[in-house]
């Protein structure tokens, strides 16, 4: 076979038909498939949409009934005062001050006699 | 040539449009799944494939240029994808005749089996780059666009694929 009669053959398998039964299989195959797609086209956003209402539903927040407390009567205790106790003051301490050391000194009598033997002149240091 | 007046104006997003390509475009990416697997089986699993691929990608092609190349890129990748987990089937041999009554008939359906199985024992990629170029008649652009590569490399694929099948078809006449 030549390339020329090769070229004719293959344009007249051009427009060979196909079986109409393959046919027939691709376009149900297909339908299914689209009608597959398109059932979860709507079921994905239908699910999406009642997830998020169910959480808003169930997320919100809820009134809760307020519970009135009533106040608990107050004892008021009264406290006595403590018993009297003597009161004792601390004795202040005492500031010790340092002595003055004084000068051990040995008195010093001074007799001055006079003229007079009457008269006798004492000095007492 | 793409088929230009197939798909025209097309809204995105309109099942009836949807349905429309569909019907319009099956035979065409069934027969190119066809060619390039060699058996009807996995030929209409591709197509359904590039259906469902076209309906979650939505109708918004340029042109119908545009989207014409788009299917034929997606049938042929699907192919690859496929045809890497396999051997090549030999189902090729296997082509629908509808008319092998009349002798000329006959004759057409001999030589396009014999082709056919040729066809079968190229590489995959020489394969789809022949089916494109010589069955459905893209140019080497388009084909180029399809498969993914050059057109430098399509037409070197698609030459080698002539020598290839030339030499096949010969071997067996002798």
């Amino acid at each position: 076979m030549t390339e020329q009669e090769m070229r004719e053959v293959f344009r007249e398998m051009r427009e060979e038909p196909v079986p109409a039964d393959s046919l027939a299989r691709v376009r149900m195959g297909v339908e299914q498939g689209v009608g597959k797609r398109r059932r979860w086209k709507f079921a994905v956003p239908l699910v999406a949409a009642g997830c998020i209402v169910a959480g808003f539903l169930f997320l919100r927040p809820t009134k809760v009934p307020v519970r009135t407390v009533e106040p608990a009567q107050i004892e008021i205790a009264k406290v006595q005062p403590p018993p009297e106790m003597p009161v004792r003051t601390a004795p202040r301490p005492r500031r010790v001050r340092p002595r003055l050391q004084q000068a051990k000194t040995v008195p010093v009598l001074i007799r001055i006699e006079t003229e007079d033997p009457d008269v006798v002149i004492l000095l007492v240091n | 040539m793409l088929e230009a007046a197939l798909m025209g104006e097309i809204p995105r997003e309109r099942t009836g449009s949807f349905e429309q390509v569909l019907r319009q475009r099956e035979a065409q990416v069934l027969r190119t799944a066809f060619r390039i697997l060699g058996n009807w089986a996995d030929a209409e699993d591709v197509a359904q494939e590039v259906f469902l691929r076209l309906h979650r990608h939505g109708l918004a092609f340029v042109n119908d240029a545009a989207a014409g190349g788009w299917l034929y890129r997606v049938t042929a990748n699907l192919c690859f994808d496929r045809t890497r987990s396999k051997w090549p089937s030999q189902e090729l041999t296997d082509m629908p005749s509808l008319e092998r009554s009349a002798e000329g008939t006959v004759l057409l359906e001999e030589k396009k089996q014999r082709l056919m199985a040729a066809l079968a024992q190229l590489p995959v990629k020489e394969r789809a780059a022949v089916v494109l170029r010589e069955i459905e008649g893209l140019s080497t652009a388009e084909v180029a666009e399809a498969l993914g590569s050059s057109e430098v490399t399509v037409r070197s694929q698609i030459s080698k694929a002539m020598v290839k099948l030339r030499g096949i078809l010969t071997r067996e006449d002798v």
